[in-house]
């Protein structure tokens, strides 16, 4: 290789006439020839092994004295006749599209709430949806207890057969049980709506606290007879659509309260993955 | 800027005559990158070409019950060699020689590394084909002289072990492919120290085109996978001449070992094969959309990504062999998680072309079909990594399906795409429109009639190999369809080939720049002089001739 | 205009300040990532067939710690870092020194091999086809040995021009990768040793 100094614009021209290149040889071609045929005795006949050893041989010493000690270059004459072209200036800008612009359909969260106020919001909402269970409990059975023990019969063996008088009793252990089960499950679900909540286009409330309710409903729906057959069996729905509900509008209301932290996700991956770090004089990668 | 006295009248291609010997020994000791890379390409496309002929020979044999087009001999010979060349003398070249060709010219270089090393890596490569090809005239198998070689691509052992296979036919297979091997392994290191030391200045990794990315985790691939195959070759010519035991089970050896040794290197194989469909997509599917990559950082990670995950996944082709389990599931997931950076790149390339101004010229025809014809094969992909389904269709049509649309369906069209875009910068002429997009049409059209059908042909029962078929198993229509779409696959190849010389002839001058492009190939003549730039370029991002078109609007400003 | 000088400028401090790696440098490393990928094959081999053997002679009945040859092969890694800084000093008497001292040590490793090798196939009728431990044991060390030969005829060249009076000064890169692969042979055999005569004894 030659070393050049001079650069500039690919098809910018030099004042130098020639240029240094590799030298053309054959020795490799041929030093491939020999190897090859030294393979080839294997199954031909030893003699094409012999040939080949030798041509190998001397082809080496070619290559050898092409490299050794300089590598032989050539000065190749610069053909004016065949420069390129000059390149085209185009006065025409292109819109550039900025991460986060308004208007452009990107969804990627600038700004997220902390997990924090996931799981604060979560208790909350957790807690709301627990007022109103047991008020659903106080109205149609006359016990707050009962929406808990059915809660708890997820967990709780023997809950699932129990009479409706017991229901309405008092249980210490359905109580415990269905108060953690409960606390983590929110906590949990906040986690999540704190994390997905950014996503969403707009209303995020609307989405987060309403139709996301509805979904998950439906997905209850469609697997409490086999998480718990007796929660299944005595569960009211319009109570349970409305508990699901208040989840989602107060834990959602709690959690877009928060002071939202940044994300990395306007800076480029280089920089996100701590492979690259700006400095004051290059600019920043995409 | 330099004064520019550009020749408004440029002299046609140079009409000195022509001087035999003198070209001759132009092309023998040439140790220049475009030389060596245009000798690797047209090899690989004249073994296309022979691989093509079996092809349609070995469809002839299975168009009709019980055929006879060639007897079970020459036709255990036919596709042992059609699958041994379309890897090792096709797929193998086109890599050596795209990356020969154009990753001087993308990073502003005057040469590869290692110039000699190239000009040895072709050669060798070349010779090592002869060698494979010389055992039609010179091989001696278990039928006396002229016996290529007839154990499968994969040469499974025992079959390839001495009591099974007497005679040369196998040792010129181990020898051959060896031999070329020592090639790839040449032309990779040179693409691996190209990239890293040759870059014109300002051309920093993350300025570097994507093509050159992708080759470059292509060269690191071949590193990586190719010695293990010369190491089991080398073992299985130690077990043939010297009496060795390794993949002799009646001394303890174990006919296993070979299968992990060859999908160690194989897996990673389609990975370097497809690796250039790759390259070309990640070029020229911004062109044609006038767009710049989208995801630029998402898809260096997702290359280098597959670079090593592709390493860990090559059990996936010995499922049917009786792992334990865990291996059974490891195996399972780790291929399904190859899946991932894939799938991140078939995204972006959409993703590129989404509110583009796409331009559907035949580069881009054919970028479109790779990416539906590709997505497919991904799917049959990740279906064939569920254990219990491989062990259903293992070794059966389906199989075959597979993998020719991940290299016929993937890798063919996304070169033909290829070919066509560089064509005005490598012959300096434009190639003919319309008859590049009969070929298209022609291809696709004969591609998927060959390939969809044989899924159903595989699901219905019908092995791979098989030398023929009983009627009234319901194959019958799969495979006149099939052998159909061969037929016009083989016309459509035959387009091509008529294009390439025709247009190389009486074609359109084509001008140094006619997709209006923004690496920096097309910032030479076309074809480019030997030193490619007078000047070496100086970057400043990662589309140089975009920032020289818009001095009020380049790159450099945003990345 | 303003903003083209500041272009031009940025230009020319990035064309002076660029630096690439050294394409032999990367060239022989990436040749000693090949190599390390072809010998781990069989390496792996060799630890597979382990204790598979269905005839002897075993290893624990016929192998010897080759204790000798390692220091020599080991210590040859040594000296021929002396002799490259020698080189580097311009101290010409010494580099010619140290790397004779290097073949020297080297021929003793290999000559060392040949006797091993001898003793196997002709005392304990150990060879290639005998049995798995046969296999595996030749193709592993023979592999290695092929590749101290390797270094050894390029170590000779060295000296062969450098006493026919050649400026080996002018080639010092070039005698750096030399002693690079050399190393790499040295490792391999750290290696070998290892999974050869202490886990497969
Ligand atoms: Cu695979």
């Amino acid at each position: 290789m030659s070393i050049e100094t001079h650069h500039g614009e690919a098809g910018e021209h030099t004042e130098a006439t020639h240029i240094q290149l590799p030298a053309p040889t054959f020795w490799p071609m041929i030093f491939a020839f020999g190897i090859t045929l030294l393979f080839a005795g294997l199954v031909t006949f030893w003699a094409v092994g012999v040939v080949g050893a030798i041509i190998a041989f001397r082809s080496a010493v070619g290559w050898w004295d092409n490299v050794i000690p300089h590598e032989e270059h050539e000065e190749l004459p610069i053909d004016p006749a065949h420069r390129p072209a000059p390149i085209l200036v185009e006065d025409r800008s292109v819109v550039r599209v900025q991460v986060g612009e308004q208007g452009h359909r990107m969804r990627i969260p600038i700004e997220v709430h902390p997990y924090s106020a996931g799981i604060v919001g979560g208790l909350i909402g957790g807690a709301a949806m627990a007022i109103l269970a047991c008020l659903y409990g106080l109205v149609t059975q006359h016990s707050i207890w009962y929406p808990v023990n059915l809660l708890a019969g997820v967990v709780v063996p023997g809950l699932g057969e129990a009479s409706l008088q017991q229901l309405r009793q008092f249980n210490g252990l359905a109580f415990v049980a269905a108060l953690i089960g409960h606390g983590i499950l929110s906590a949990l679900v906040g986690i999540v709506y704190a994390a997905i909540m950014p996503m969403f286009p707009k209303y995020a409330p609307l989405w987060a606290g309403i139709l996301v309710p509805l979904f998950w409903s439906g997905l209850v729906a469609t697997s409490l007879s086999i998480l718990n057959p007796a929660l299944n069996d005595r569960i009211s729905w319009p109570w349970f659509v409305v508990c699901q509900l208040a989840f989602g509008l107060v834990g959602g209301y709690v959690i877009a309260r928060s002071t939202n932290i940044q994300t990395m996700q306007s800076l480029p991956l280089a920089q996100r993955a701590a492979l690259h770090f700006p400095t004051d004089d290059t600019k920043s990668e995409r | 800027m330099a004064s520019i006295d550009y020749p408004l009248e440029r002299p046609d291609i140079e009409d000195t005559g022509w001087h035999f010997a003198e070209n001759l020994y132009r092309w023998i000791a040439t140790v220049d990158h475009k030389k060596l890379g245009l000798m690797y390409i047209v090899s690989a496309l004249i073994f296309l070409c022979v691989a093509g002929v079996m092809a349609v020979v070995i469809r002839l044999q299975l168009a009709f019950p019980n055929g006879h087009v060639v007897d079970p001999d020459t036709y255990d010979r036919l596709f042992t060699m059609h699958g041994t060349t379309m890897v090792f003398l096709v797929g193998m070249p086109i890599v050596a020689g795209l990356s020969n060709y154009l990753v001087p010219l993308m990073i502003g270089a005057r040469d590869m590394a290692f110039p000699r090393l190239n000009s040895f890596g072709f050669w060798i490569f070349l010779f090592g084909g002869l060698l494979l090809y010389y055992s039609y005239i010179g091989g001696s198998g278990l039928s006396g002289a002229g016996s290529a070689p007839d154990v499968g691509w994969f040469a499974y052992a025992p079959l390839t072990t001495k009591s099974f296979s007497r005679g040369h036919s196998v040792d010129y297979w181990a020898l051959g492919v060896l031999v070329s091997g020592f090639g790839s392994i040449a032309s990779a290191i040179n693409v691996i120290a190209t990239t890293i030391s040759l870059r014109c200045p300002g051309m920093t990794l993350s300025k570097m085109p994507m093509f050159v990315w992708v080759m470059l985790v292509d060269a690191w691939l071949i590193l990586i996978a190719l010695p293990p195959l010369s190491a089991g070759q080398i073992m299985l010519l130690l077990d043939r001449y010297l009496g060795a035991n390794f993949f002799n089970t009646q001394h303890g050896g174990s006919a296993v070992l070979w299968q992990h040794i060859f999908w160690i290197f194989g897996h990673p194989e389609v990975y370097i094969l497809i690796f250039p469909a790759f390259a070309i997509l990640s070029e020229l599917v911004p062109i044609f959309s006038r767009k710049p990559l989208f995801g630029r950082p998402a898809m260096v990670g997702a290359v280098v990504a597959i670079g090593f995950i592709s390493l860990g996944v090559w059990a996936h082709h010995m499922f049917a062999v009786g792992m334990t389990s865990w291996s059974n599931t490891f195996f399972a997931a780790s291929s399904m998680l190859v899946g991932i950076p894939t799938g991140i790149k078939i995204f972006n390339w959409t993703a590129t072309m989404y509110g583009g101004r796409i331009r559907l010229l035949t580069p881009m025809l054919f970028c479109c079909a790779f990416l539906l014809q590709f997505l497919v094969a991904g799917l049959t992909g990740i279906m064939l990594a569920v254990a219990p389904f491989d062990w259903q269709l293992h070794d059966s049509y389906f199989v075959v399906a597979h993998f020719h649309f991940t290299l016929a369906g993937g890798l063919v069209t996304a070169l033909f795409g290829g070919f066509y875009y560089w064509y005005p910068k490598v012959a300096g002429r434009m190639y003919n429109e319309t008859l590049a997009k009969w070929h298209f049409w022609l291809f696709i059209i004969g591609f998927n009639l060959t390939f969809i059908p044989l899924h159903f042909a595989g699901t219905l029962g019908m092995p791979r190999r098989i030398y023929t078929y009983a009627p009234g198993r319901g194959w019958e229509i799969w495979n006149q369809l099939a052998s159909l779409g061969a037929l016009m696959q083989a016309a459509a190849v035959t387009l091509f080939a008529w294009n390439v010389i025709y247009s190389a002839i009486k074609g359109e001058p084509a001008g140094d720049d006619p997709w209006d492009a923004w690496t920096l190939e097309w910032g030479t003549t076309s074809p480019p002089p030997e030193y490619n730039f007078e000047k070496l370029p100086v970057v400043r991002s990662s589309r140089p001739l975009w920032d020289l078109k818009h001095p009020n609007d380049p790159d450099w400003k945003y990345e | 205009m303003a903003e083209e000088n500041v272009l031009t400028a940025g230009a020319l401090t990035l064309e002076q300040d660029w630096k690439m790696p050294d394409r032999g440098t990367v060239g022989i490393i990436f040749l000693i990532i090949t190599e390390t990928a072809l010998f781990s094959i069989f390496v792996a081999a060799y630890l597979i067939y382990i204790g598979k053997s269905l005839v002897g002679p075993y290893p624990k009945d016929v192998l010897e710690l080759p204790i000798l040859a390692t220091i020599c092969l080991l210590s040859s890694s040594g000296t021929i870092v002396f002799a490259e800084h020698a080189l580097e000093k311009g101290h010409l008497g010494q580099f010619k020194l140290w790397w004779i001292v290097t073949i020297c040590l080297g021929l003793e490793f290999l000559t060392a091999t040949g006797l091993e090798w001898r003793k196997l196939i002709v005392h304990d009728h150990l060879t290639i086809s005998t049995n798995l431990f046969g296999t595996t044991f030749y193709s592993l060390v023979g592999l290695h040995a092929s590749h101290v030969t390797v270094g050894m005829v390029f170590l000779l060249l060295v000296l062969a021009v450098t006493l026919f009076r050649f400026p080996i000064e002018t080639q010092k890169r070039r005698v750096k990768f030399l002693s690079w692969y050399w190393h790499f042979v040295d490792a391999v055999w750290v290696v070998v040793f290892t999974v050869v005569y202490i886990i497969g004894r």
